[in-house]
Parts: C-alpha cells; structure tokens; sequence
C-alpha cells in the first residue's frame, strides 16, 4: 500500500499568468501532508495536474518512481475544490458507481459504499438524493467518493471548508486514520490551525513555487522565536508600540506577541513592560504554523 | 424485399465497423494518440489492462449503464413514452374508424320527376359519396325560401333549371357544390335522352355506361407509404430534438455540477463522453422499438393500412436514419454542453444547432404529397445533416435505389467519425473551463483546457 508521489518541475501557463513554476515536492505515505498557499498560488493546478486533468508545460508527476498513468490514477483518491456529485442520483448508488469506475466489481463497491456511509452515520441517507442532504452530509459523502475504492493516495482540496467542529472533527479523524494506515494524503485548506492540528508535513506554495516544506514541528522551531509578555491590567499592549526593533505579531487576550529583530536585546523589552505594569508573563515560544506561512508569503 | 436489402446493407457496414473497432481494441499502439478513431476503438478496453468480461465496453459501459438507468428511471421519460404512444395509437386507429353519417342532400323539387330521373339523381349522388332525400315545394317562391332558410341543397325547377343558394365555384367540394353539378349533369343527361327518343330500355343502357379501365406502365406508389413516412419524419424530429436535448443538458449539467472534474480524475474524456452518447442513444432506440412495435401490433389488430404496401421499408429506413442521425448529431450537442454552464445559455446554443434539422424536417415535409420530390429535397437527402429527413421520403416515395441509400448513409458514418473526432477535442478543451460561456473559437484556439 505504501508509496510515493513525486512531483518533478511542474511547469504550467495560462497565458501570461504563470500557475506552476518548476514546481517540486515529494508526498510520503503514512503521514498527513498540509498543502498551503494564499489564494492563486497554484494548489488546484497542482492537485489537477496530478489527476491529468490540466496539460503541463514541462515536468512530470510520479507515483513510486514511475510516471502516473490511467492505471495509477485508479488508485487515487480526489476531492475537488468545487464539490462534484450528481445532485440528482441516489447517494448509495453514486458512490457504488464511483467505486466501479476506479475498478472495483459490483458487489464490492456496493459494501464498500455501505462501510463508508455508516462511518459517516449516513446509513439511512442511502436512498435519498444527494441535493436533498444538509452542505456538511453532502461534504461527507464527497469523502466517502474519495475514499470508496481505498486508494492508496488521497488528494482532498479544502476538504474542511464550511464544516461545522463535528464535521470537521469527522474528516479530520479519517484522514489521520488513512494517514496511519500506510496511504499518502495531501489535503489544502486555509484554516492553518486545523492544519497544524492534523499535518505532521506542509509544503507551502506561492506563485507556483514551494517557498517552505518539511515537518511541521521542524519548521515551528526554525526562524526567529515569539517573545510572550503579559503585563497585569493591560489587554491591548500598548506598551509595545514603537519599541525600537520590536514588531507586535499579535496580541490576545492581553498576551502580547513579539518579533525581536536581530540583535535585539530582551532584557530592554521587559524593563518596557515593567514600566507599564507588574509583568505577569515572560517567556519565548516557537513560530506558529500561521506565522512560518506568513513569512514564508510575505505576507 | 427492398426493406430486406435496406436492412442487409446496413448490417454490412455495421458488421465492417464492428470488426474495425474489434481490430482496435486488440492493437491499440499503431493508431496516434488522441485521435479520436484510436480513442473509440479503444473505449472497450479497460485502463488497468486486459478487457474485462464482465464490462465489455469498460468504462464507457458503465457511464452508459448509469445514464440509461437514469434516464429509464425518470418522470420524462415515461409521460414522453405515453404521449408518443397516444399520437401513434390516433394516428393508426382514427382513419379505421367507421364514418358516423354521410351528407345528405336535401333536394326540393317543384313540379314532379319521373321514377328514372330520381334513380339517376341518387346513382350519382351515391358515386359522389352524398345521400339524397326528396322533397316536394309548393311553388318556385317556396324553394327560394327553403334555399335561403338552408332546409334546401338544390331546388329543381320544373326540370328546366336549378336553383342553389350561394353561386357553385369550379372545383368547390361543397356538398351543395357536389350535388348540384351532379344533379345538372344528371338531369341534362335525362333530357338529352328524351329529345333523342331513346326508348327506356335504351336510356337504361346508355344510363349503365362504364368508363375503360385505366391502367398504367409504372405502379402506383401505395399512399399508405406516403402516410407511414410522415410519420416518420414527424416521430424522428420529435425523438432526435429529445434526445439531443438530453445530451446537450446532461453534460452541461455534470459539467455545472462539477461532477465532471470527480469523473475525468479516473475516466478518459473521449469515454465519458462516448459513454453519455452511447447510454442516451440506447434509451432512444428502446424508445422507438416501443413506438414502433406498437404501431405494428395495433395496426395489425385494427386492420390500419397504414404499415402495409411499401410502409415496412419506410419504417426500416427511418429507424435506420433516426440511428444515424442520433449518432451524427449527438457528438455536436455533447460539444455545446461542455461550452455552457447555464440553462439559458443551453438555450441559446439550442437553436443555432437545430437549424439544420428544422430545414430537413420542413422541406421533407413540403416535399411528403404525391408529386414527384424537388431537386432540392433529392440533394438534401445526401447531405449528413439533413439526410436523416430526406432518404426515409424517398424510400417511402420510391424515388432512391438500394445503393444510393447506402451511399447516404456512408456519407453520414464518415461525417460522424470526423465530427466525433472534433467533438471529443472541444469536450476536452471546454468541460473543466467553468465561470462563464465558452465560445467555440476560443477552445478550438486555445490548445488545451486552463
């Protein structure tokens, strides 16, 4: 079951919008991988690519060191950005026919759709029409497309999106579950911190290029750490503004987030927030995902 | 005997393409990549490798499992089902029916008519299909006032003339039209007698006169024929504008959808496709095997004679062209439904589209009556789009021998492939370009999908 997919110089162009620019990474199996870029960095055009379903200009994608063919493509699982059902057509009969279509016979399609439409506590929803179901149901059934053939990769973009924290409990708990299984998953989404939740690897992309990757946990530690201070009575952190080398990332619930530039003393940072208050807390902290992205788009 | 060579020469062709799509399908390499006669030999064979028995057309089988499923399943289909069968079942059973009442002349004669004179008048009002019943009128001014109250069809007038209410038209079909000139012709005829001084037994003689029989050096055509290809053409127009519709809408819907983008992630293009004309043509053939037997049954069962004398070839040659046609057109409407997203914008393509078919239906129909088939009409049924209409109205006219049949027919498959082959390109390029209408210069120019 286990494998990997490579994608090699990705290269794509819509006239003069550059969609892929040798675009390079590698997806293993085993772990959940987080796909991220802001908006028209390139994911969809990447996760199409790797289904065919957009021509490259140049470069290659690979599954287990060879090129991906119909043949492999069987064992992919997709989820689109824009979701894809017939709206009309029975939801168990759907996913038996997506089933069938990546190869599976008949009988086993039709258990299969069954498994997964009671993992999703979709049992008695199996003859009714797929638009006659709530966004969330429909979204879980989407999943269950995804996942019916049981591929041995899963590409899901934005899989979370308009998911309520049952929902996104659900797919986030399959997901990890396939990941442990031995399957490669690459799912996109903007929500970063169900990312940093679920991802154990994210690439990061912007304009077409990977501008960070690696593990998670990695890249947290990598960079310049956030100093916290908390000073008593203070919520808006005030004190912080204008301080020589100091840039505020944040501030919540009166816990004021700081990025010390090089060379900058923290020493000077405390005597500023004793001067405003009793200093309540003190201390640094490793990046956040939010924040290695931010950075990583200049954002 | 002619359906038979119609049908024969069909099923030779069939039989060739069969074995070139066989052929295919085993040595699939040779032919270039994305043509599309490479892409529908290879339709059956499976992407994972050897084909499967238990799908023998593979993926574009399943497509077309799942849109005739459907398809069978919906409302649509049924009341569409029952309608044609309530036209076909009128159309068959009403003419068989007996007429209720024949028109009755209602002759008002002032004076008297002899015996012969009223067994002659009702001898030529019987050829002409009317009654007759007699009257008597008190005097010339009665009549006028019978005539004007409409109690009257004719007045006779003392055997001198005859009186009508409203002047008699040459060649008007009236019943007061029909029966007083056959009553003038009756009555003159009578007098003429007299002033030869026939004796009866000699009027009677000349009175049972028959006309020499006719007879001709081609045969007639059956009208029967005339009326079977009617409707034909009409059953054709209904069920290609049907289905065509479907096609067209069907892929514009898993393409709004966005089903299409879930579909092609495991699916060829040129399957999908190929699977969604296939299903829908299938659903239209069962279709019209229902009318059709149907038709015959009933026909049978009433005794209509609207299937006999040459009626089966034309049936044979309308399904054989409603086939072609589905195959021709289908490839055309599928190409438009990957360009749209919207049903007005369906809409909009629909018309341009059917322009061709509204142009064979109509001049076929123009050309449906006994007299001989313009030229326009005869090059019309060998042009692929309007063929479909032309050829079953020559069959049905015996204007067309078996070989030029086949030759239209041939012109079409050849047409198909080359359209299908351009259709699958657009489908590709067009299908997973959503946000807004596609024109056909922009995919055909663009080279590849964004």
């Amino acid at each position: 079951m286990e494998g990997t997919l490579e994608l090699d110089g990705l290269s794509r162009r819509f006239g003069s919008l550059v969609a892929l620019d040798n675009l390079s990474f590698s997806v293993g199996s085993g772990r959940v991988t987080g796909f991220l870029g802001p908006n028209g960095a390139g994911k969809t055009t990447t996760m199409r690519a790797i289904f065919g379903l957009t021509e490259l200009d140049h470069g290659s994608v690979r599954w287990d060191g060879a090129p991906v063919d119909a043949s492999a493509r069987r064992r992919f699982g997709y989820m689109p950005e824009e979701r894809g059902l017939y709206p009309g057509m029975l939801v168990g009969e759907q996913l038996r026919y997506l089933g069938r279509l990546h190869g599976m016979h008949d009988r086993e399609a039709a258990s299969a759709a069954a498994r997964w439409l009671d993992r999703f506590a979709l049992s008695d929803r199996a003859k009714s029409k797929v638009e006659s179901l709530s966004h969330g149901n429909q979204q879980r059934v989407q999943l269950a497309a995804a996942l019916v053939h049981d591929p041995d990769l899963l590409v899901l973009d934005e899989p979370l999106a308009g998911l309520d924290p049952t929902g996104i409990d659900a797919i986030g708990e399959v997901l990890t579950e396939q990941a442990h299984a031995g399957r490669c998953v690459l799912f996109s989404s903007h929500q970063l911190d169900l990312v940093e939740k679920l991802c154990e690897v994210v690439v990061i992309i912007d304009h077409g290029r990977v501008v960070a990757s690696g593990d998670v946990d990695e890249l947290e530690r990598s960079g310049t750490s956030r100093l916290i201070v908390r000073v008593e009575g203070d919520r808006e952190g005030r004190w912080a503004e204008g301080l020589a080398g100091v840039e505020v990332s944040r501030v919540t619930g009166g816990a004021v987030r700081l990025v010390l530039h090089r060379g900058v003393d923290s020493t000077m940072v405390l005597d500023a927030a004793r001067a405003s208050g009793r200093v309540l807390e003190f201390g640094f902290q490793r990046r956040t995902l939010s924040e290695v992205f931010r950075e990583a788009v200049h954002a | 005997m002619k359906a038979v060579v119609y049908v024969l020469a069909v099923v030779i062709v069939g039989l060739a393409l069969l074995r070139r799509f066989r052929a295919g399908r085993r040595a699939p390499a040779p032919l270039a990549p994305g043509h599309v006669t490479a892409a529908l030999a290879r339709l059956g064979q499976r992407a994972r490798g050897p084909l499967d028995r238990r799908r023998p057309l593979g993926d574009t089988g399943l497509v077309a499992a799942r849109e005739i499923r459907e398809r069978l399943r919906g409302r649509f289909f049924r009341v569409i089902t029952l309608l044609l069968l309530a036209v076909v079942a009128a159309a068959i059973v009403i003419p068989t029916l007996p007429s209720s009442s024949r028109p009755v002349a209602r002759i008002g004669v002032v004076g008297s008519l002899s015996g012969a004179e009223e067994g002659a008048i009702r001898t030529v009002l019987g050829h002409a299909r009317l009654g007759a019943q007699f009257s008597s009128e008190p005097d010339l001014r009665a009549a006028r006032a019978a005539l004007r109250a409409h109690q009257l069809t004719v007045a006779v007038d003392h055997e001198e003339r005859l009186l009508v209410r409203t002047p008699v038209g040459a060649g008007a079909s009236t019943t007061q039209a029909v029966a007083a000139t056959a009553i003038a012709s009756a009555l003159g005829t009578a007098h003429a007698f007299r002033a030869a001084q026939l004796s009866p037994a000699q009027a009677s003689i000349v009175a049972r006169s028959r006309p020499l029989p006719i007879s001709s050096v081609v045969a007639r055509r059956s009208g029967a024929a005339r009326g079977t290809s009617i409707i034909g053409l009409v059953f054709i127009f209904i069920l290609l504008t049907q289905y065509l519709t479907w096609t067209l809408v069907g892929v514009m819907e898993e393409k709004s959808s966005r089903v299409v983008e879930v579909l092609l992630a495991t699916v060829r293009p040129v399957q999908l496709l190929g699977g969604k004309v296939l299903g829908i043509g299938v659903v239209a053939l069962l279709q019209a095997g229902l009318v059709v037997a149907f038709a015959l049954v009933l026909g049978a069962a009433v005794g209509s004679n609207v299937l006999q004398g040459a009626a089966p070839t034309t049936v044979a040659a309308s399904l054989v062209w409603l086939v072609l046609a589905y195959a021709f057109y289908s490839w055309v409407f599928a190409a438009a439904g990957s360009m749209v997203e919207r049903q007005d914008q369906a809409q909009s393509l629909t018309l341009p589209l059917s322009v061709p078919i509204i142009v064979g239906y109509v001049v076929a129909l123009v050309n449906s009556g006994p007299n001989p088939t313009s030229l326009f009409m005869k090059v019309l049924a060998y042009l692929p789009p309007t063929a479909p209409f032309g050829m079953p109205l020559l069959v049905a006219k015996g204007e067309v021998t078996w070989w030029e049949f086949l030759v239209a027919a041939l012109l079409s498959i050849a047409s198909t492939l080359v359209l299908a082959r351009f259709a699958a390109t657009v489908y590709q390029r067009a299908v997973l370009r959503t946000g807004r209408r596609l024109h056909l210069r922009e995919v055909v120019g663009a080279g590849h999908a964004g």
